[in-house]
């Protein structure tokens, strides 16, 4: 049944799946055991309660509209408002007697610690990005080393995001090859597979144009398989039409839901994060936050330093948390985000919010 | 259409959310915030704390006849859309929270606690909570009115209920990712907080209602 689960919910990871929000006790916890909050993604929920085996914690339950925690806290949909309920209404307050809480370091988008703090009295503070370095993570007297904090997108989580994309696709297309060109329509959804497969392991290692390359060098091997099967005029239709529809579906903008280049829409990659030297006192919350580990520490004098930006993909964590607000996205024009605007309006500029400020 | 599944979509984006709102319950939203403000607000000065006021549709009709309002959304985008609406309104208090944070109020500081179509939005322990706390700061004698959607009762009515939900639900998840639930004992937990039903009134084949509630004494 949890297999089945595990199935489904990989291959349909681009939809969201919910599960009840509230209190779970992992082990035997008491008053001072540690209290960790994650959104209501069961697929997440499950993967918590998995890598917290053995220990005794409490996991609060927030509701995130059933979406994973990145997706949720950059889409306003796990924000100080979702913490801030859980923390109230879940009931932990009656079962511990200290009021500290470790978030998702990638909720570090959606979630202001210090509203949190200002309005339940929670101290928040943003734990690994992975839920399995959690029990390293609290063994380590809840501090982070450099792996806990950089996303991964290793082979695993490549083959992870090529089944999200590649199960609706080759519904799709096998849906509509079914029609068309009936006996074509299993080869089309392996095709789909392999393509989906392939993208993923390879694209962003690929030279731009990426996507004219792409799709050529898949037309290619289209071909080739065409000729060596000697096959008719509906099979040449066949295997480009589907070809191009493929590599069109999966290597659309796919930024966002991979963490390969920055920003999800073409308008954000205008935006750069800016780091005001003046105004910044070394608190590195930034360089706690960011998930592509985009800011070092300097020590004489005290200061965050950006000095890979190359690599940020706008989620704005870092502007979100910094509190002295020195840092804000700007324009290549010279226009300016205020950190309060990324901040209401949650969060990585998505859509008309980029026209509001 | 008795279902609100595409609420979600509509929230995201508020300048079509009363249009569509009135779309989605055929015309039924608007008339049920005219039969809550009525309830609610029986004399000029009543002091309300409206819960989850979105757009802010409830909260003008609120104003319009006299009450003293303390309106609580958490999304910023809708309380932006409320406040142009009734920009010149006087005894009438924004406040940008979520609908846990009730339980900050005084006991006894309301006449009436309101809430249209915000409790179908929450989890069954926030409703619970939230419950709880409104019957804490409504004054003894006060009242509380919430408007939802629920599960009709009645075998032929659940499964037409059923039926015309389905396309809409996946609409919802489709469009935005979720989708909005009838509560299926709100009776039940309104008076599980300690609250006795005074009345309630059934729209769009019972899946929609007012319940008028006072705190037991």
């Amino acid at each position: 049944m949890s297999l089945l689960r595990n199935v489904m919910q990989t291959g349909f990871r681009l939809f969201p799946w919910s599960t009840e929000p509230g209190l779970r006790a992992i082990g035997q916890p008491d008053s001072s055991s540690p209290v960790l909050v994650t959104g209501n993604y069961d697929f997440t929920v499950r993967s918590v309660i998995r890598a917290l085996k053995g220990m005794d914690a409490w996991l609060v339950v927030a509701p995130s509209s059933g979406i994973n925690i990145w997706c949720a806290a950059a889409g306003g949909h796990f924000s100080t408002h979702q913490v801030v309920s859980a923390l109230k209404t879940s009931g932990i307050e009656d079962r511990v007697t200290h009021r500290r809480a470790i978030l998702p370091q990638l909720a570090a988008t959606g979630v202001e610690a210090r509203e949190v703090s200002r309005r339940c009295g929670w101290k928040v503070r943003f734990g690994p990005v992975d839920a399995v370095d959690i029990p390293r993570y609290l063994a380590r007297g809840a501090k982070k080393d450099d792996a806990m904090r950089r996303v991964r997108f290793g082979t695993r989580e490549r083959l992870e995001m090529a089944a999200a994309w590649a199960t609706p696709t080759a519904i799709v297309v096998g849906g509509v090859g079914a029609f068309a060109f009936s006996e074509f329509a299993l080869p089309i959804v392996i095709w789909a597979v392999v393509l989906a497969i392939t993208m993923f392991q390879f694209y962003d290692r690929l030279p731009e144009p990426r996507r004219t390359l792409f799709t050529l060098l898949a037309t290619a091997v289209a071909a080739l398989v065409v000729l060596c099967i000697h096959g008719g005029p509906s099979t040449w239709a066949a295997a480009f039409l589907s070809t191009w529809f493929l590599s069109g579906v999966l290597t659309f903008d796919y930024s966002g839901s991979t963490p390969i280049e920055g920003g999800s829409h073409f308008a954000e990659r205008e935006w750069r994060i800016s780091l005001d030297r003046d105004r910044c006192q070394g608190v590195f919350s930034c360089w706690e936050v960011c998930p592509e580990a985009c800011f070092e520490k300097q020590s004489e004098p005290r200061k965050a330093i950006l000095a890979h930006d190359d690599r940020c993909v706008r989620c704005g964590a870092c502007v979100v948390q910094c509190p002295m607000d020195a840092l804000a996205f700007e324009s290549t024009d010279g226009q300016r985000i205020a950190p309060e605007t990324i901040r209401r309006y949650k969060l990585n500029l998505l859509g008309k919010r980029t026209v509001q400020s | 259409m008795s279902s609100l599944a595409l609420m979600r979509w509509l929230e995201s984006t508020p300048e079509r959310y009363d249009v569509g709102m009135n779309i989605l319950t055929l015309g039924r939203a608007r008339r049920i915030h005219r039969a809550v403000a009525d309830a609610a607000v029986s004399v000029h000065g009543t002091h309300v704390l409206e819960i989850g006021c979105g757009t802010g549709s409830l909260t003008a009709k609120l104003v319009a006849r006299g009450a003293r309002v303390v309106a609580l959304d958490q999304n910023p985008e809708m309380l932006a859309i409320a406040k142009t609406r009734l920009v010149d309104a006087q005894n009438l208090r924004w406040l940008e929270q979520t609908a846990a944070e009730v339980d900050q109020f005084e006991p006894g500081e309301f006449d009436a606690v309101v809430a249209s179509f915000a409790f179908s939005e929450l989890s069954r322990l926030e409703r619970h909570h939230v419950l709880k706390s409104a019957r804490e700061c409504i004054r003894a004698g006060g009242l509380l009115v919430i408007a939802d959607e629920v599960r009709p009762s009645g075998v032929f009515a659940r499964i037409t209920f059923a039926f015309m939900r389905v396309p809409q639900a996946l609409l919802g998840w489709f469009w935005v990712g979720s989708v909005s639930r009838p509560i299926p004992n709100l009776v039940e937990e309104i008076t599980g907080a300690g609250f006795r039903i005074h009345h309630e009134q059934r729209f769009l084949f019972g899946t929609l209602v007012v319940i008028v509630a006072q705190p037991n004494p």
